[in-house]
């Protein structure tokens, strides 16, 4: 009876919304959509996912108003203490960037692992790839949102941190560094590609792993504990390891006096970009041979 | 300004014992990867996350070296593609007649070229009357017309197989999901159903076989979604997103403008929740939103995985007229759902899968036919002197336990006529419908074998009696 009256279907047009005119969607052949143009939709596909989500935002506001906060603490106590040695262990330079190389950097690497993560945990990474079945391409694409995104805010913390920071200082021995100074805006340019490094490095091993807490481990574990395990090593090889892992190869990067023990800044900046560029490289290779 | 500083001038001590070490794990590694071919996965993934910090960053760029060298074979896709365009003798096999063909082609002649196509569709199915299509044929230059380029497409499974471990999922799984009806893709849970659908859409590998649509593997076109419409999982959504921006991204992942997408909100009903987050959503307003995103590209085929699930009864209602105008004008429409009276509804013909075998290809009208008993009950104080004289005019009698009898091949009138005509009494005479669920059930029971000719037999035998 159900299924017989489920047939009579003139009632089926009546019944839906009334037709409204509308422009079809463009016709194109389907297979030849150049690779130019589906990046361009894969990354406006991952931009609008990336500022679509609230949490993203609330980070950020946090992060940058921890990063600022601590940095101005900082360099609030460097005024008490003695003078920084030029040299020695934490320069007047790569002590604004204290605040910053945590605050700053741990939230937003957390939302670089969150942006595969988020869906492989609710399940959205199946209509994404569903939408966009080249897996290496929604790769490339979060990682150049993302990257792009945190090079953007890294640049901008990284600046505001070192004007506040010597501006807090100025007129002590060591503090007060301008822009113009020798090596400054190097150095201040560097810190701020610092935080893409550490961000995408989130975001391979958010394609690796795939479980939020796993990802978010690994990600710590690469940015902060491997420094600190090489550190733990006896003399030489504490620089001598320690030198190829991601803080010290920013360290060098952004003080005005490098440590002759640790990689100089070509090798430093070829760290940095090596770490994201394999472990992206890895997730890459995972994502196109699983199943979802 | 310090300039990049020069490379040491000679290899330090440790980067050769790193890139020695990482070199052997990675050939080692890379070995292993090529003998047990694609089974990278079963690595645990600490292994994998260890592997890539220590592999850093020589190992890696040593292993990317190999992957291009050894990458994962390419599927020589373009010798398996068969072209699916349906022409007249796909309509013949369809058993579509040449009234159906008359009948849709007049409105939708102004659709220009999508005239040709609604025409060589026709109508929804072999049990619908000719001019069941036309209304709803002439919806398509509105809201949901197809695309008037894109000619029907079928999508076709073939010796599909697919294994997790040691588990078959699907099984040399075969069928081919013909435009213009809705087909049912029914099974238990579990018999693979969704497994297949994953398959189609190119997010799990199979084991053999193949699934096409429209003669090509889902992962090789570009902007899938202006082809395929998809719905696996309504709960797949970011809870932090409002149903605006969720579908407003997977337009833009396609090159899709942004005016399609309140199109769909008003067409599922959503327009008026699309500003708030998905979080709050109740699962049928999910289920909506699911298929706003299946419709978002207008595509021609749709494959949708138990849309009807947690819908209420107006729900269930608004997708069952939605589907079968979406079939209407051509598309190809795929519904799985493991409730047989759900699909007895929506579906025109119907695909039974059971432990990832098929056990059934038919139209449901000859499902029904087949396999939901039809029988009337009849109780008089002289059973067996009726039940002789039924059997004498050509009924099939099968006694009951509490002494009623079942007759099948008599028509209730004419088991009182005939009752009346002998001037025995009748104390009860009911006609029964047999429950499709019983028969459904029957079919995918624990056997794996097609279990068609169950039913029937035990009316046999009584018959032979």
């Amino acid at each position: 009876m159900s299924a017989q009256d489920a047939r009579d279907a003139p009632e089926i047009a009546s019944d839906l919304p009334a037709p409204r005119p509308k422009e079809p969607v463009p016709p194109e052949p389907l297979a030849n959509v150049p690779l130019l143009a589906r990046a361009g939709d894969a990354l406006a596909f991952e931009w609008t996912k990336l500022r679509s989500v609230r949490s993203n935002h609330l980070t950020l506001l946090f992060a940058a108003v921890a990063t600022l906060g601590s940095t101005a603490i900082v360099a609030q106590a460097a005024t008490a203490g003695p003078a920084p040695r030029p040299g020695g262990p934490i320069s007047g330079l790569a002590g604004s960037f204290l605040g910053y190389a945590e605050y700053g950097i741990l939230p937003l690497s957390v939302l670089g692992v969150l942006v595969f993560t988020s869906e492989y945990a609710t399940g959205l990474i199946r209509t994404t790839f569903v939408a966009v079945p080249a897996r290496r391409l929604v790769l490339a694409a979060k990682a150049a949102v993302a990257g792009a995104a945190a090079l953007i805010i890294g640049e901008g913390l990284a600046f505001a941190c070192f004007l506040l920071a010597q501006g807090i200082l100025a007129g002590r021995p060591g503090g007060g560094l301008s822009l113009g100074g020798s090596g400054v805006l190097r150095a201040v340019l560097a810190a701020g590609l610092f935080m893409p490094a550490c961000v995408l490095v989130g975001v391979g091993f958010g394609a690796v792993v795939k479980s939020t807490a796993g990802a978010i481990a690994a990600t710590v574990g690469v940015i902060y504990l491997l420094a600190a395990l090489c550190l733990a090593l006896p003399h030489p090889w504490n620089t001598r390891l320690g030198r190829f892992t991601l803080p010290f190869a920013a360290y060098q990067l952004v003080t005005t006096h490098p440590s002759p023990s640790l990689l100089p800044a070509g090798w430093s900046l070829l760290a940095l970009v090596a770490w994201p560029a394999v472990i992206l490289a890895a997730g890459g290779l995972l994502l196109t041979r699983s199943d979802l | 300004m310090r300039s990049l500083g020069p490379p040491p001038g000679r290899i330090p001590l440790e980067a050769i014992v790193v890139i020695g070490a990482v070199v052997v794990a990675f050939v080692g590694f890379c070995l292993v990867d090529i003998v047990r071919a694609k089974q990278v996965r079963y690595l645990p993934k600490a292994v994998w996350a260890l592997i890539t910090c220590l592999s850093m960053p020589w190992g890696g760029i040593v292993y990317l070296a190999m992957g291009r060298v050894w990458g994962a074979p390419a599927a020589p896709l373009d010798a398996q593609v068969k072209v699916v365009r349906l022409g007249a003798d796909a309509d013949a096999e369809a058993g579509v007649g040449v009234s159906g063909f008359a009948g849709t082609a007049g409105p939708a002649g102004p659709a220009g070229p999508a005239a040709g196509l609604a025409g060589t569709v026709g109508p929804a199915g072999p049990g619908a009357p000719a001019g069941t299509a036309a209304p709803a044929g002439a919806a398509g230059p509105g809201g949901l017309s197809l695309s008037g380029r894109v000619g029907p497409v079928a999508l076709e499974v073939d010796g599909l197989t697919k294994r997790f471990g040691r588990v078959t999922a699907v099984d040399d799984l075969s069928f081919v999901v013909q435009p213009g009806r809705v087909t049912g893709f029914l099974g238990p849970n579990g018999a693979g159903k969704t497994t297949t659908m994953r398959v189609i859409l190119g997010l799990d590998a199979p084991t053999a076989g193949t699934a096409l649509v429209g003669g090509r593997h889902y992962a090789r076109i570009a902007r899938p979604l202006r082809e395929v419409g998809s719905l696996l999982d309504a709960n797949a959504v970011h809870g932090g997103r409002t149903a605006w921006f969720h579908l407003l991204a997977i337009a833009r992942s396609n090159g899709l403008r942004k005016r399609r997408v309140s199109e769909v909100l008003e067409l599922t009903g959503l327009d008026a929740v699309a500003g708030q987050r998905v979080k709050g959503f109740s699962l049928g307003m999910k289920q909506r939103l699911g298929i706003a995103v299946a419709l978002l590209a207008d595509p021609p085929v749709l494959v949708l995985d138990e849309p009807a699930n947690g819908l209420d009864p107006e729900g269930m209602r608004w997708i069952r007229l939605l589907l079968r105008a979406m079939a209407a004008q051509g598309r190809t429409v795929l519904v799985s759902s493991h409730l047989m009276g759900e699909m007895a509804m929506i579906a025109d013909h119907l695909i039974i899968i059971g432990r990832g075998r098929l056990l059934a290809d038919l139209p449901t009208g000859e499902f029904i036919d087949s396999y939901a008993r039809q029988d009337v009950l009849v109780r008089s104080p002289r059973a067996s002197e009726l039940a002789g004289l039924l059997v004498a005019s050509g009924g099939s009698v099968s006694p009951q336990e509490d002494g009623g009898l079942a007759v099948t091949g008599l028509t209730a009138p004419a088991i009182g006529d005939l009752a009346a005509g002998q001037g025995i009494a009748v104390h009860e005479l009911a006609p029964r419908h047999g429950s499709l669920e019983a028969a459904y059930l029957d079919l995918t029971g624990a056997s794996t074998e097609f279990r068609a000719v169950s039913p029937a037999a035990g009316e046999s035998k009584v018959a032979a009696r």
